[in-house]
């Protein structure tokens, strides 16, 4: 086979592919561009072209605001645990417990269910007047907490339920990269008298790092983009202290007709997102290069 | 050889299965014969049984076509679905809208008008339908809509707790909101939990049947006008907020209950009375409860109550084959005259032939509240509002802290009022 004929042997294994991302990301991508420029509605009764409009609109609409900060607080309360309990949990299997597939088949289990499960199963544990969690805490004489009708706590229950559904995939890669740390290191670090603690900040958590730099990527996009388990668990009440930014987008575009509006804000939103790509991408390498 | 020609042969097929996948999803309906009616609805659970039961009630009556019913998930979802198959042209041939919806709709050219002819040979007239049902189906002086039914906002109790309280009489006959409160506190006595159930919390849909049912007794309207500010009566809205709050203490009625709360509550007789749908009618007739409904007792001086209307519509079509179009005149012509069975789930038919008939007229407790379509309230007519529109998450978000107790009414009102002034400042998108 010539050189030619392999290259386009590469194309045409590449070009089913190629199509489809063309055909549905590419394309809507640049279409949503286009439209965030326009006063388009889903019914086609848009007044064309409006330049800037909806970008300043967006900039200066206090749900846009309140939605984005939604986000960011979400962002900070998950990813914080998702990355350290998920790093505890798996040290702890990796002690060698008995029964190891047991703990790593439990913590993981709830990943692979859909999220509409996850949902449902939540929404009855929270039930204020039959749930399992009121019904506990009524046993030891707590009052009653409306879990996710609270505008105080309802944040926090979306965020005991994301960690629930998802901390088995930080925790899966992060035993994975402990089982990789060779033995010998502690073997030597133990000679050298460092106790466990020492071992576990001087040899364990710096051989991670990769690892942790990858998840903290990895669960910040996850967390920016939050929306299904919110908009299921509470529709973004009460009083829209969860609606997330993505739920707005959804909400000014599908329900409020307002195509150029919501690709407007959705473009903000992906600039917010490249920023933080960027930004984590440079502390790695500085981090790596150090 | 053989081999390198074999795979070859194999993405050859394969490509051409895809090819001619694309080709077929590019050109749905080009197959589909004048005689295949589709037919959208977001009725589920008991009113999809039904609802399923009367289509093939009308396909079995053989009269020249056959219709397929898809269903949709209630609220947005169904209405985003139905809008946008609205505005790509390629709608269904007849789908199920509530009445709220119609507003929102019509304008934007994603629905077309009844022919009144036409409906004039399938044999339905405008003399058929309760007056106020018949003027909410059109709009800027077009009949856009036929409904099926009214469904209201309703009170239901337990005919035995009644008794036992002795408050049956009174029931029948309360007047303002303290002989409510005094029926209610007598009925807890009774059941010594509570004396009424009332899910809605997380769910604006409930909060805002009820307090729009009680503000509109009040006398007070609600006029949204794009472009200008909302006309709300304010002294109205808090005396209806602080009303409904003052029933919800934890002693006469749940502080925290929602939908499935209020529901499981009452069936299990820790309650003597319901606020709910007249759909729930079924689940607590399969309970076998000792159960009664009534229209919601004028507490303002007023009568009103909010009620919706499920409706069919003709979404819009780029193509319209005028012989299925003059099925789906038939089909909703048969469906109206078999709605008594629809009457069952507890709704009141909008066709008056069916809801005078002495059928209907035998079924309890449907018929005590058969009056209300004279003095029924609609939401205001807006295109953000109704059914399952954005419209309700927004009173839910400003007024949810005033049911919970912790807000209070007149900043709840007025945030709501601020929200709804910043939609109607907005451009129009329909």
């Amino acid at each position: 086979m010539s050189k030619r004929d392999e290259t386009l042997a590469g194309w045409a294994f590449a070009a089913p592919f190629a199509v489809l991302f063309v055909l549905f990301l590419v394309v809507p991508a640049v279409y949503g561009l286009y439209l965030s420029f326009t006063g388009e509605t889903l019914t086609g009764a848009g007044s064309g072209l409006v330049g800037f409009a909806n970008y300043g609109e967006a900039l200066t609409d206090p749900d846009m605001w309140k939605s984005l900060g939604n986000t960011v607080w979400f962002t900070v309360l998950s990813t914080i645990p998702l990355v350290v309990l998920s790093l505890a949990l798996a040290l702890l299997v990796n002690l060698g417990l008995p029964g190891r597939w047991l703990w790593r088949l439990s913590f993981f289990l709830p990943y692979l269910l859909a999220s509409t499960v996850v949902v449902m199963f939540w929404s009855w544990m929270y039930n204020p007047t039959l749930g399992l969690i009121n019904g506990v805490l009524a046993k030891v004489g707590v009052a009653p907490v409306a879990w996710l009708q609270d505008p105080k706590v309802a944040m926090i229950s979306v965020v005991i339920t994301t960690l629930w559904w998802t901390i088995g995939f930080n925790f899966l890669l992060y035993l994975a990269a402990l089982q990789n740390i060779p033995e010998q290191q502690f073997e030597a670090a133990a000679l050298d008298g460092a106790g466990k603690w020492r071992q576990l900040f001087s040899i364990v958590i710096p051989q991670l790092t990769p690892t942790t730099a990858l998840l903290v990527t990895l669960q910040l996009l996850a967390s920016l983009k939050v929306f299904d388990q919110i908009y299921m668990l509470t529709n973004g009440g009460p009083a829209g202290k969860t609606r997330s930014i993505v739920e707005y987008i959804y909400e000014s575009g599908f329900t409020g007709y307002r195509f150029g509006y919501s690709s407007a804000v959705s473009y903000l939103f992906f600039a917010l997102i490249v920023l933080v790509s960027l930004a984590q991408y440079k502390l790695i390498n500085r981090r790596s290069a150090a | 050889m053989s081999e390198d020609f074999s795979r070859r042969s194999l993405l050859k097929a394969a490509a051409a299965l895809a090819g001619g996948g694309l080709l077929v999803g590019c050109a749905p309906g080009a197959s589909r014969s004048a005689t295949d009616l589709s037919y959208w609805h977001l009725l589920t659970g008991g009113d999809g049984t039904v609802m399923a039961g009367l289509v093939d009630a009308v396909n079995a009556a053989h009269l020249g076509f056959h219709a397929t019913q898809t269903v949709l998930a209630w609220g947005p979802p169904y209405y985003t679905k139905l809008a946008m198959a609205s505005a790509g042209g390629r709608a269904p041939d007849v789908a199920i809208m509530h009445a709220s919806r119609i507003a929102g709709y019509a304008p934007g050219g994603l629905l077309e008008p009844w022919d009144l002819d036409l409906l004039a040979e399938a044999g339905v007239h405008e003399s058929d339908f309760p007056a106020r049902v018949w003027d909410k189906c059109h709009y800027d002086g077009k009949l856009y809509a036929i409904a099926l039914d009214t469904h209201p906002f309703v009170l239901y109790y337990n005919t035995e707790h009644a008794e036992k309280a002795g408050v049956t009489e009174a029931l029948h006959s309360l007047t303002t909101p303290e002989e409510f409160t005094e029926v209610a506190t007598k009925l807890q006595q009774v059941t010594r939990k509570h004396g009424l159930s009332y899910g809605y919390l997380g769910d604006g849909s409930q909060m805002w049947r009820l307090f729009y049912t009680l503000y509109r007794q009040t006398g007070a309207d609600m006029k949204l006008v794009p472009g200008r500010q909302a006309e709300v009566d304010k002294d109205a809205a808090v005396r209806t907020l602080t009303f409904i709050r003052s029933l919800l203490n934890d002693k006469i009625a749940s502080r925290s209950g929602d939908g499935g709360t209020a529901t499981s509550e009452f069936l299990h007789g820790e309650s003597g009375m319901f606020f709910g749908g007249v759909w729930e009618l079924p689940v607590l007739k399969d309970a076998k409860m000792p159960v009664d409904a009534l229209p919601i007792p004028t507490l303002f001086g007023t009568q009103a109550a909010y009620a919706d209307s499920h409706t069919f519509v003709l979404p819009r079509q780029s193509k319209v084959s005028p012989e299925r179009r003059k099925h789906v005149y038939t089909m909703v012509a048969e469906i109206l005259k078999r709605s008594v069975k629809w009457a069952g789930g507890g709704h009141i038919p909008a066709y008056q032939p069916v809801a005078k008939g002495a059928e209907y007229q035998a079924l309890k407790p449907q018929s005590n509240y058969a009056g209300i379509p004279a003095y029924v309230n609609y939401d205001p007519e807006v295109w953000f509002s109704g059914a399952g529109s954005d419209f309700q998450n927004y009173f839910a978000e400003n007024v949810q802290n005033v049911f919970l107790g912790s807000g209070d009414p007149a900043a709840g009102f007025d945030g709501f009022v601020a929200r709804l002034n910043t939609l109607l400042n907005r451009p129009q998108p329909v």
